[in-house]
């Protein structure tokens, strides 16, 4: 079970002083237990200028069956089971295509310790977002979430750099547009403008996502 | 030293950061210290404990193996210091008992003059003797919240209360306490007053319980309220203690030589995950150890839903410390020795495929991004023990369901 009153309390912590993070946190409906957080690339590496969206969900009890067999045999020897956040990590993942060792280009997946059994109840969503912009200021390419990348990064250090910034112009700066910029950008390129405006609003106002979701269809 | 508790209302509470649970972010209620010093709620603590191996501290990741005992004088201080949130907290908590139908140990109001004395520990009966049966935890319910209108206004007369060295004695030396440890039994003393014959394991002054594994920290937070709040009695005991400190620094090398005790050795670390005889998920009620290890004693006669447990030690030297979740337990019960037998292997298996199929979804999610960047995720040392587990979760039921026909080595070689 989630601990909703801690997310709440954490939601107002980080909103307090998103000015000096950068880091936001937002729930992405009216249920806590899926939240988008948000952090800028760090400066003097290659994400630096990037917005980069994370999405968040916290684990928490879903499934009826797995409950009744806690039900069953969850206090039989004398201990009750702690499930949910903020006892087990949240889970979190890439939204924005970032290019780093420890990043899946593919999915998002992370690979960082405290998001796995690293993991303390005393971290918080925003502790845990301001870890993950650490990890993209220093890479560990010895203990690699994408493979391809790390190799890169192992052998061809600057195409790696020339890579990451430009996944980073690419994906990661559209944010700074506008909502009608990105409408026209999209009607430019011979998109009906509802259609535009209905796609922006599914993704949540990303231009590429709203772009390949347009094709797709 | 003008006192925040003056004002009415929640919002005028501010609860100093030192004094906010680090889990669930609220003011502590029922605060348990433990050994490095971190203070956490009663039930912050118990849920972030580790069922299969040591436990950590949520802030520093400080290894511990025992759950410590609440420390009523910090319970009873915080309730004079934020009597409003205090008594929210206590409603807030009440209820999710009530939901869970395992209480934390309730303490009398009264008590607070004579915070050290265990006596003072009182178990209140909720009718434990059906609290199974939720109808029965409805009747329950008006005495408790009788109890906390009680609470309320005595709660009124307090708030003019200030808090004075009285609350805040060492319970050697009587003095205001300078530098605060607070032992595995929720006791407190001064760093200094703590004595430890060498050779032998620290042990509370007041309720003669072993402490386990070496010598704690100084609770920091309790520490820098009692300077701001006593300046001048404090610097007298710093000036005081100044003298002695030449003798400590004498004792501290032999006190630190002790490093672990008996019981705090024989936990599983965290790579051995194949130790016999560890009672997965079950505490011992008198020292609070995490799982027990070795010979588990259950008692036969507490009916409350946790039910009441103790670890070979404890078992053997007669403790008469209450349990740990309000158990109405006496020494006049009996207990039986529980054997990892087949059923509790079982058990153990099946609370692991609990655990497990609540992962799973992720697991599922995981694998898929696995597959989509086929080849590109190295294997993690996390993974052969994970798929292990998954091996031993996914086999459970099929054991189950043959009804424990087969023979029950193979058990042992999994667990």
């Amino acid at each position: 079970m989630i601990d909703f009153s801690r997310v709440q309390k954490e939601l107002q912590e980080c909103t307090r002083d998103t000015e000096a993070s950068g880091i936001k946190v937002s729930p992405k409906s009216d249920n806590l237990a899926r939240l988008i957080g948000t952090i800028p690339g760090p400066i003097g590496t290659p994400y630096e200028g990037g917005t980069f969206q994370i999405d968040i969900s916290l684990p928490g009890m879903k499934n009826e069956d797995v409950g009744m067999v806690i039900n069953l045999c969850g206090v039989i020897g004398g201990f009750l089971f702690a499930d949910g956040y903020p006892f087990e990590p949240p889970k979190m993942q890439f939204a924005t295509k970032v290019w780093h060792p420890n990043i899946s280009s593919q999915s998002g997946a992370i690979c960082l310790d405290i998001l796995k059994d690293q993991w303390s109840p005393a971290l918080t969503l925003k502790t845990a977002l301001l870890s993950v912009q650490a990890l993209l200021s220093a890479p560990q390419p010895d203990d690699p979430q994408d493979a391809v990348v790390a190799q890169q990064y192992i052998r061809d250090y600057q195409t790696f750099i020339g890579t990451a910034r430009y996944w980073t112009e690419t994906f990661a700066k559209t944010s700074s547009l506008g909502v009608e910029e990105k409408v026209q950008k999209l009607v430019e390129m011979g998109f009906a403008e509802a259609r535009v405006r209905s796609a922006l609003e599914a993704v949540g106002g990303d231009e590429n996502l709203a772009l390949e979701k347009l094709c797709s269809v | 030293m003008e006192d925040l508790t003056l004002h009415d209302g929640i919002a005028s509470e501010e609860i100093s950061e030192p004094f906010q649970c680090c889990v669930c972010l609220d003011l502590l209620y029922k605060p348990v210290v433990l050994s490095c010093g971190h203070i956490s709620c009663f039930w912050c603590v118990h849920k972030s404990m580790d069922l299969l191996r040591e436990s950590h501290c949520p802030l520093c990741r400080h290894p511990y193996s025992h759950f410590p005992v609440i420390c009523q004088m910090l319970h009873f201080l915080l309730l004079k210091l934020y009597p409003v949130a205090y008594n929210r907290r206590e409603n807030q908590i009440l209820e999710e008992e009530i939901e869970t139908g395992i209480y934390s140990p309730q303490f009398n109001a009264q008590a607070s003059n004579h915070s050290g004395d265990p006596a003072s520990l009182s178990t209140v009966d909720f009718e434990s003797t059906t609290s199974s049966d939720p109808s029965s935890i409805r009747k329950g319910e008006p005495c408790a919240d009788m109890e906390l209108s009680n609470c309320d206004s005595q709660c009124q007369e307090k708030k003019y209360l200030q808090v004075s060295v009285a609350d805040v004695l060492c319970l050697a030396c009587n003095q205001l306490l300078f530098r605060p440890i607070v032992l595995n039994c929720g006791h407190v003393y001064c760093e200094s007053c703590i004595i430890v014959p060498a050779g032998e394991m620290l042990k509370c002054q007041v309720c003669q319980t072993l402490h386990p594994r070496g010598f704690p920290k100084v609770c920091l937070a309790l520490d820098h309220l009692l300077e701001e709040r006593f300046l001048k009695e404090y610097m007298l005991r710093r000036d005081a203690l100044q003298l002695k400190q030449v003798d400590l620094k004498h004792e501290r090398p032999t006190i630190y030589s002790i490093e672990s005790g008996k019981q705090g050795d024989n936990l599983p670390r965290s790579s051995d995950r194949r130790s016999k005889n560890v009672h997965v998920g079950v505490g011992c009620d008198s020292c609070g150890i995490l799982p027990i290890v070795g010979d588990r004693y259950r008692c036969k006669d507490c009916v409350e839903k946790i039910g009441f447990d103790l670890c070979g030690d404890c078992y053997n030297t007669q403790s008469k410390l209450p349990g740990r979740f309000n158990q109405q337990h006496t020494p006049d019960h009996k207990f039986d020795i529980v054997k990892l037998s087949k059923t509790h292997i079982l058990h153990n298996m099946l609370r692991l495929v609990a655990v497990r199929l609540e992962d799973n979804s992720t697991a599922i999610l995981v694998d898929a991004d696995a597959s989509e960047d086929s080849g590109s995720e190295s294997p993690s040392p996390a993974l052969p023990s994970d798929s292990q587990e998954n091996a031993e979760s996914s086999s459970a039921p099929t054991v189950a369901s043959a009804d424990g026909g087969e023979d029950q080595t193979g058990f042992h070689s999994t667990t």
